[in-house]
């Protein structure tokens, strides 16, 4: 993963998790299988982190493995980081 | 004598104890095992004394009904008959439950001595004696057994992650899938629990089932763990992703699950296996169990998984008792902070170093040297324990 900071683990991820710790205005390189893309970050995003690599908008899935991991609570605008403070679980919830 | 290795199609092979009932141990322990709370600090005393002894204290006992009942006799010969114990010393204060485990023990044909509080004059000071010259026995009896060759056919790995983060699901739980795609193409075993960590990855679990009826299990067994949770008013966001999760990536419980199953490698599974029961055939098999690492650990050796491998993100350091546990993390700050803890470096493949299939065949050479007796950090430190899991009420 040499080269690269972010890996985006499927094609159809809106996001990737950082390799390294990254400060706001850096270029991140995602790798995605073999192809390479680039994005601003909008925000630092601590090492293991999730970047949003498109925009999302409010209650909308969030997905990493090719799976829903949870659902976004705001609309997310690429390049910010991703976590709880704007999506959450969409499993186990006590109320509707 | 220097193992074969193996190649990821040969399955290679580790010097290990034959045991009379055709299991193969990858460590000789003199167990010494409290069957209650009653007697745990004079197995402590006893252990203590004795040289190479492990000590397993059970704390409950009388007043377990029902399911707890089942699982804790069982626990008893599970324990005392698991392939790493040479020779077992069981101290208790029930003689009923003591002459059960007795009857099961002996049909092993594995060494052991049963001692309760009643034949010793409910004096513990007794037992300590008695447990002591016992003990001192069984060890020097087992001291003459000699490892032999084995295939890693004759393995069963358990599977488990704890304090996780991104680099688990990352690299070191894909890491462990191959182990266990290669065990199970040996003809050997592996085990993955947690099952709340299952949520949100369940189907990815259930569409790899052998049968309709284990995909089916693998499915109501994650309903009724969510169930649970939301009946209990348990916001899982908090309590699993834990705090420590949360603060190192993890943002919610599917997330952490499509990382936890990373594990389980790409073979069939074969069914879903209750708390601590043993797996019929080798295979690739699930445990429906808590995912505390301290009772999904001893649900494995229940289970008679001879092997622990255990990845974490941020550092873990508990161990099993009975089987050696090879923990190890991808994550480049924990490598470089946990030295004796970690056994296996995975960080080369996080920061792209090495692929992981190169590090796959590093990790499976370390599986099979610590098969045949290197000792891992946990066990130099002797940070194992066995934690039994409760089920309901008791009396």
């Amino acid at each position: 993963m040499t080269g690269i900071d972010a890996i985006r683990l499927s094609p159809e991820d809106n996001v990737a998790t950082v390799l390294r710790a990254v400060a706001a205005g850096e270029t991140v390189r995602v790798r995605c299988g073999e192809a390479v893309t680039e994005l601003a970050a909008a925000q630092d995003i601590p090492l293991c982190h999730k970047i949003s690599l498109a925009p999302i908008p409010a209650r909308a899935a969030v997905t990493k493995y090719g799976q829903k991991i949870g659902e976004s609570l705001v609309p997310i605008q690429a390049g910010q980081h991703v976590h709880i403070h704007n999506m959450r679980s969409a499993r186990a919830r006590i109320t509707a | 004598m220097t193992p074969d290795v193996g190649t990821v199609a040969g399955g290679g092979e580790f010097l290990g104890y034959r045991r009379a009932d055709g299991q193969v141990g990858v460590r000789n322990h003199l167990l010494v095992l409290s069957t209650g709370g009653l007697t745990g600090q004079t197995a402590r005393r006893i252990a203590a004394t004795l040289a190479g002894a492990v000590v397993v204290a059970l704390p409950h006992s009388a007043g377990l009904i029902g399911r707890d009942e089942k699982v804790h006799r069982a626990a008893i010969v599970s324990l005392a008959t698991h392939p790493n114990v040479g020779a077992a010393l069981l101290v208790g204060d029930n003689p009923v439950i003591m002459a059960q485990a007795a009857a099961a023990i002996e049909r092993s044909g594995r060494p052991f001595v049963g001692i309760t509080l009643d034949e010793c004059g409910h004096d513990a000071l007794t037992l300590t004696d008695r447990g002591i010259r016992a003990g001192a026995r069984l060890a020097r009896e087992i001291s003459a057994q000699r490892r032999t060759p084995a295939p890693a056919a004759d393995l069963g790995l358990g599977l488990e992650c704890g304090r996780s983060d991104p680099s688990s699901g990352l690299v070191a739980n894909p890491l462990l899938g191959l182990m266990a795609d290669w065990i199970v193409d040996a003809g050997g075993w592996a085990v993955i629990g947690e099952t709340l960590e299952w949520l949100g990855a369940e189907d990815l679990l259930a569409c790899r089932a052998r049968s309709g009826d284990a995909a089916e299990a693998i499915r109501q067994a994650v309903l009724k763990r969510e169930q649970v949770a939301v009946a209990a008013g348990v916001d899982l966001t908090g309590s699993n992703p834990s705090p420590t999760n949360i603060a190192s990536g993890l943002s919610s419980i599917e997330e952490k699950s499509l990382g936890n199953i990373a594990k389980s490698g790409h073979r069939p599974i074969e069914g879903l296996l209750e708390y601590g029961e043993k797996p019929a055939t080798p295979g690739l098999w699930t445990m429906d169990a808590s995912a505390y690492a301290p009772k999904s650990l001893t649900g494995f050796v229940l289970g008679g998984a001879q092997v622990l491998l255990f990845t974490t993100g941020v550092g873990n350091s508990y161990v099993s008792a009975l089987s050696p546990t090879i923990k190890l993390s991808a994550n480049p700050k924990t490598v470089a902070a946990l030295h004796q803890q970690l056994d296996f470096d995975a960080s080369p493949a996080f920061l792209g170093h090495r692929s992981l299939e190169h590090t796959g065949e590093d990790l499976r050479r370390c599986i099979l040297a610590v098969a045949s007796g290197e000792a891992t950090w946990g066990e130099i430190l002797k940070e194992g324990d066995e934690v039994l899991s409760r089920f309901g009420p008791a009396l």
